[in-house]
């Protein structure tokens, strides 16, 4: 029986081509591949704030084509410019738009006041609706706990995060529900405070599934240049896992851009050579697990993890795949769990891996501008389960 | 092409050594050009430099000691492999390579690599690369030597369908295990997933691109590798037509291929070009694609069992291998991705070459192909029937000589832990 469309509004920092409003919010608009067909979803985008128009913004052309309107207001733009809350979900995308940066480097997106006017609506009019929030919850771990806490309350489904925790892995690799890891490493790439998030929330979507679920952080560190590889020396993180990473990569640099060549980036020497800045995320969990993240700039251009587990002799590990530009059908991946969220009025996993990842990036960046010191973090005591069912793309 | 006396000297003296110390198969390279992104470069140095596999660094348990360079341009690799891998020795003839400077066969597995270099194209557009005779040289030192070792050849067989033939009869005649083909059946899939067992396909299809005498062979092994699968197996193809350009539009608006197939593979895509300005993944219409794609390209053919397939070449559109079936009994189409890790736009390093080296390393080890060569009998001769049928204006063309019929392989050899 067909329903009515889900009404959506969208709330975003910018609309510009390939920011992830334009192509995470564009697919509620003109359909995204997903199971081997062209899903149109059962959604209809009512209205949409932005709260920055620079040079090619394209919020009055999509507004024109596909007949909502552009509000000034969060307020307006949720109540379609009536009195009373006017749509059944919210997709706030604060990512991308010239905004400052803390003394941390961290960025200050306004998602958590994107956020708190939404609350603001669903208070005044006495009704809420499903919330995804794209990324992390906020740069700041306080503000992200508010609105998790905030949700809860008003007992509004709040989902969030990146999209390599549902995008394809090479291999389709998920670790057993109640497994036991005795370690584990990601490796990514990019700047701090946009493309770490991804890689943590990538290594955080495999850790929680160990057995006794999330427990928690108990510490964090945040290592930079030779501090890093000192630190694989003295076996804080495991070379053994870098390997096995490092094997799942199609993008080793330096001599495979010269001549094409295969590399064994751990054993020829060349991982100091090519990496001219590498950080370590040392991230210890209250159940003792240790987890790193290695941001190796200069070394691969993918996403990769590794995780030794009991049971199995060598080390479980996969790509997280990126697909190739413009298209970025991750994102589609991604979008498909926030329709479900606002189909079913259940998020598919938990805010609590969202609101983890926060709080860890957040921390390592703190332990960075206070020399780099290792940072108890008895506020990340943030317990939670993973969802016994997989959620990412596979089929 | 020549040689430097030294490397030569260099690896006359290595020989007995080698063999003293190991046990390990000596493998025999025979390749076209050796430069980089070459077929031989992705699969040699795989050979040379190892590989990740399976979650860890793999070093083939082989030795690939001697190689024949067909063409050495200004970009050769092949020199500097060699003096950084004294235990590889370039020989200035195939025959000499593989009996590495003696008078008899001196090594465990030939892989031969004619893909890439500069050949003559003829006046249908294939080019000559020259498989047929780097494996005619190879056979000739195995009789000579009264001795064969396990062979593998990049690709389809050859350009030309009876020289193709004539291989695959020659290794059947003299019983040596023979393998060859792309690296499209063997590599990532996405999602990851095998053709049901013994299912029954009513009609397949494969969104591709490249060119003719080129990627169409990759597409009809993309197509092939999973039909095959099918109830009874194969049983060969009976007739080609191909359409390019208008013909090919006008075929579409005929219907000559189901649509719901093409949409369905399209939608496999991670690359399907925008047609819209500022949108960056949209599906499109028609009148998109007809303005989008260069040249367009179908191969549509018949099985002897009636099962229809159709390659696409859909350049402009996509830049990926995409395949759906519709099967009996299942009311959503099977499709899949078959994913190349493309270098130098996507990622560094070809990568869907590891697959094919993996399988290759399980033949010289057990003398045992793991794929069946009949598969790319049955695609080289496709691919040439495609190129005869375009020759000739896309006269429908009908292939006896295809009715080669195999059963797939049990297990599923395509990358997947």
């Amino acid at each position: 029986m067909p329903t009515n469309p889900i009404r959506i509004a969208v709330v975003t920092t910018i609309y510009r081509y390939l920011s992830h409003a334009q192509h995470m919010a564009d697919r509620f608009l003109v359909g995204y591949p997903h199971n081997g067909a062209w899903h149109r979803p059962n959604a209809k985008v009512v209205s949409l704030y932005v709260d920055q128009k620079p040079e090619g913004d394209l919020s009055e052309a999509r507004a024109n084509e596909f007949g909502f309107k552009v509000y000034p207001t969060i307020a307006e733009a949720l109540r379609c410019g009536g009195d009373r809350l006017a749509c059944d979900a919210v997709l706030i995308i604060g990512e991308h738009g010239k905004y400052p940066r803390n003394e941390k480097g961290q960025i200050l997106y306004p998602r958590y006041e994107f956020f708190k006017q939404c609350v603001d609506v669903f208070e005044k009019d006495g009704r809420a609706v499903p919330v995804y929030n794209d990324k992390n919850l906020s740069y700041s771990f306080e503000k992200a706990k508010w609105m998790v806490d905030t949700a809860h309350r008003m007992k509004f489904p709040l989902m969030g995060g990146s999209s390599l925790p549902v995008t394809w892995r090479l291999p389709d690799l998920e670790l057993p529900l109640n497994c036991e890891i005795e370690e584990a490493l990601m490796v990514g790439v990019g700047g701090s405070d946009a493309m770490d998030y991804h890689a943590l929330e990538a290594l955080q979507c495999m850790v929680e599934r160990r057995r006794g679920g999330e427990t928690g952080i108990r510490s964090v560190q945040l290592l930079e240049n030779d501090d890093v590889w000192d630190a694989g020396a003295r076996g804080l993180w495991s070379k053994d896992l870098l390997s096995s990473a490092l094997s799942r990569s199609d993008t080793p640099l330096g001599l495979t851009v010269l001549d094409g060549r295969t590399q064994n980036l751990v054993a020829n020497g060349q991982l100091p050579v090519l990496v001219k800045n590498p950080w370590a995320y040392m991230i210890e969990r209250r159940d003792g697990l240790r987890t790193t993240l290695l941001m190796l700039n200069g070394a691969v251009r993918d996403y990769n993890f590794a995780a030794r587990v009991k049971g199995f002799r060598r080390p479980q590990s996969t790509q997280f795949f990126l697909s190739p530009e413009p298209n970025v059908t991750y994102s589609a991946c991604l979008m498909n769990k926030a329709e479900e969220m606002f189909t079913t009025g259940k998020a598919p996993y938990p805010i609590e891996r969202t609101l983890t990842v926060s709080g860890i990036l957040e921390s390592c960046l703190t332990s960075r501008v206070e020399g780099h010191k290792r940072l108890e973090t008895p506020h990340l005591d943030v317990r939670y389960h993973a969802p016994a069912q997989s959620q990412y793309c596979r089929a | 092409m020549s040689i430097r006396r030294r490397d030569f000297l260099t690896g006359l003296g290595a020989i007995p050594f080698a063999a003293r110390a190991q046990k390990r198969p000596q493998l025999a390279g025979v390749v076209t050009v050796y430069r980089k992104f070459s077929h031989a470069q992705h699969i040699i140095d795989r050979y040379l430099e190892g590989y990740g596999w399976e979650g860890e660094y793999h070093y083939p348990p082989m030795d690939l000691v001697s190689l024949y360079v067909d063409q050495v341009g200004s970009d050769d690799l092949s020199r500097d492999r060699a003096q950084r891998h004294p235990s590889m020795t370039i020989y200035p003839t195939i025959a000499e390579t593989l009996t590495r400077g003696t008078s008899k066969l001196a090594v465990d597995g030939v892989v031969i690599v004619g893909e890439h270099g500069h050949y003559p194209r003829n006046e249908k557009g294939q080019t000559e690369y020259p498989r047929y005779r780097f494996f005619t040289e190879t056979v000739k030192v195995f009789k000579s030597s009264g001795r064969s070792v396990p062979v593998f050849s990049d690709k389809h067989l050859s350009w030309n369908w009876d020289w193709a033939k004539e291989m695959f009869d020659t290794s059947r005649s003299m019983g040596f295990p023979f393998m060859a083909g792309s690296s499209l059946p063997v590599t990532w899939r996405i999602p990851s997933v095998e053709m049901p067992d013994n299912c029954e396909v009513e009609e397949a299809l494969c969104c591709c691109y490249g060119g003719v005498d080129s990627y169409d062979f990759h597409g009809l092994e993309t197509l092939q590798c999973m039909v095959e699968r099918r109830r009874g197996g194969e049983k060969g193809v009976k007739w080609l037509q191909a359409y390019r350009g208008d013909a090919f539009w006008q075929a579409y608006r005929d219907g000559v291929w189901p649509h719901d197939l093409m949409e369905a593979a399209l939608c496999r895509s991670d690359t399907l070009k925008p047609a819209r300005q500022g949108f960056n993944d949209i599906f499109p219409t028609v009148e998109e694609m007809q303005r989008l794609v260069r040249n367009p390209v179908a191969y549509r053919y018949e099985h002897l069992d009636g099962v229809r397939c159709t390659m696409l070449l859909l350049n402009g559109l996509i830049e990926d291998f995409n395949f759906a079936a519709r099967l009996r009994g299942r009311s959503q189409i099977f499709s899949v991705q078959m994913y190349l890790p493309m270098p130098p736009g996507r990622t560094t390093l070809a990568d869907f070459f590891s697959p094919l080296v993996n399988n290759m390393e399980k033949m010289y080890l057990s003398g045992k192909p793991t794929l069946p060569l009949e598969r790319t009998l049955l695609t080289t001769g496709l691919t040439a029937a495609g190129v005869e049928s375009l020759y000739r204006k896309g006269e429908r063309f009908d292939t006896p000589h295809l009715a080669i019929s195999y059963q797939p392989t049990r297990e599923s050899t395509f990358e997947r832990s």
